[in-house]
């Protein structure tokens, strides 16, 4: 969903930064804090980032001013909290458009809206309200994994339907979710299956993190 | 997937100038542009970039060329799009294959549009082919970005380095075995490759944090600049 560099008209590129960046600041402070007050979370945060990075560089053309790719958000936002994982996807994106040439600087803030945070707050939520309905958080990161990277997409088309609005604003929306909705679809399911294969791994031999994060619904952490 | 742009943002003649002046050059222009979006100022700038890129820097013309291509081909697909499918103004191409024309606005916002792609692409270009990832980490430092901030992407840094070595060697094993002989195999490689780069990548850069740690590590990794001659 990188929109290229360039592709957006100056309005809305300041327009995007000027609503990112108060969340972005918000999650400095929370990672601050999540690191003082555990340590160890400081390298899962980093390959959580990294994660992010390498999965949003398997990257599709796709039609629409930007391409298609699985994004990572999912699993950084649930371990973290969406806050802190918007802080991951403008370090993330900044390194694919320094390293990569993926994306872009002046498409950065609206770039971080739709991976940074309209992702990872939906696959938060989602996270926490199944979990809070006492279901297996497996099921519950398969959903959030899933949600997370399909709704980055529609904030995506509605950022292009907002900078081209020709003839009209639904118009444009239509056609640039229908064209996302093809390739898109199968890669979030893919990438909601990955997540569960790490979680459950992450279960096993990292459970202490994990509960010291407090992730678990209720059943699971009196199992533990 | 390699990281051909790091290996020539160390190697070329501007890696050692002043990263302020290639930052502040390569932003100003990059804005200029997207504000102005004149054909002929992007196509100026283009040109420009390009002889920065090729003449100053010394970086091959392949090198170039290979840096462009997959914008090349982003870029002209979604400017397809736009051209096609966009725009309710006068008619002036009629394909005549399922009603698809190609209107006078729409042509004007493709145009331009791929233009300034372009332009601001190639100063991007600029940026990220002259200037090593690190050095741009270090001005944001001084220019009082969050010190945690640098932290967490100097980590992330290491990270994907960690990552694509572990994905080099455990796809070289699953092939040395045959691991991607049929589609069906290729399939089953693939997930359990995918599965275990997590944890392998978790692992070494635990005990790469362990050993950071046992050094006195406090958040700051100092670097040494070289001075300037």
């Amino acid at each position: 969903m990188h929109i290229m560099e360039g592709f957006l008209p100056p309005l809305w590129c300041a327009v995007w930064y000027i609503i990112s960046i108060p969340v972005i600041i918000y999650g400095i402070f929370k990672i601050k804090k999540v690191t003082e007050e555990i340590p160890d979370s400081k390298t899962l945060l980093a390959v959580s980032g990294a994660f992010m990075f390498v999965l949003s560089s398997l990257k599709l053309p796709s039609v629409t001013g930007s391409c298609s790719h699985p994004t990572g958000n999912g699993l950084g936002a649930v371990l973290f909290g969406p806050a802190a994982a918007s802080v991951l996807a403008v370090i993330v994106l900044l390194f694919q458009a320094v390293l990569l040439a993926h994306g872009g600087l002046t498409t950065l803030g609206a770039n971080v809206f739709s991976m940074g945070i309209v992702g990872p707050f939906v696959a938060w939520a989602v996270y926490k309200g199944i979990t809070k309905a006492n279901i297996s958080s497996t099921i519950a990161i398969f959903f959030a994994a899933f949600l997370g990277d399909l709704l980055t997409y529609v904030a995506t088309s509605f950022q292009l339907a907002l900078a081209f609005p020709d003839p009209t604003f639904t118009g444009s929306l239509v056609k640039f979710l229908g064209i996302f909705a093809i390739t898109q679809i199968p890669l979030a399911i893919a990438e909601g299956l990955l997540t569960v294969v790490i979680w459950n791994g992450l279960k096993e031999y990292r459970s202490k993190i994990l509960s010291k994060l407090n992730l678990f619904s209720n059943k699971e952490s009196e199992a533990i | 997937m390699k990281f051909d742009i790091d290996y020539i943002a160390h190697n070329n003649k501007l890696s050692n100038v002043n990263t302020y002046l290639k930052i502040i050059v390569a932003i100003s222009i990059m804005l200029v542009t997207l504000i102005l979006d004149n054909l002929l100022l992007d196509f100026i700038v283009f040109i420009a970039m390009a002889i920065g890129i090729l003449v100053i820097a010394r970086i091959s013309f392949r090198d170039y060329i290979k840096f462009l291509s997959i914008p090349i081909i982003f870029a002209s697909m979604s400017c397809l799009l736009l051209l096609f499918f966009f725009g309710d103004g006068k008619v002036i191409f009629d394909t005549g294959i399922f009603g698809i024309v190609i209107r006078e606005d729409s042509f004007y916002l493709a145009t331009s549009t791929f233009c300034r792609v372009f332009a601001c692409f190639s100063c991007l270009g600029f940026l990220t082919l002259t200037t090593p990832i690190a050095q741009i980490l270090h001005v944001l430092g001084e220019i009082k970005v969050p010190k945690i901030l640098i932290e967490i992407a100097l980590l992330m840094y290491t990270t994907i380095f960690i990552f694509l070595e572990q994905l080099y060697t455990m796809r070289q094993a699953q092939e040395t075995r045959l691991g991607y002989m049929n589609t069906r195999s290729a399939y089953r490689s693939l997930g359990y490759l995918f599965s275990n780069l997590f944890f392998k990548s978790l692992d070494k850069s635990e005990v790469m944090m362990n050993s950071l740690n046992s050094r006195g590590y406090t958040g700051q990794l100092p670097t040494y600049k070289p001075s300037k001659k």
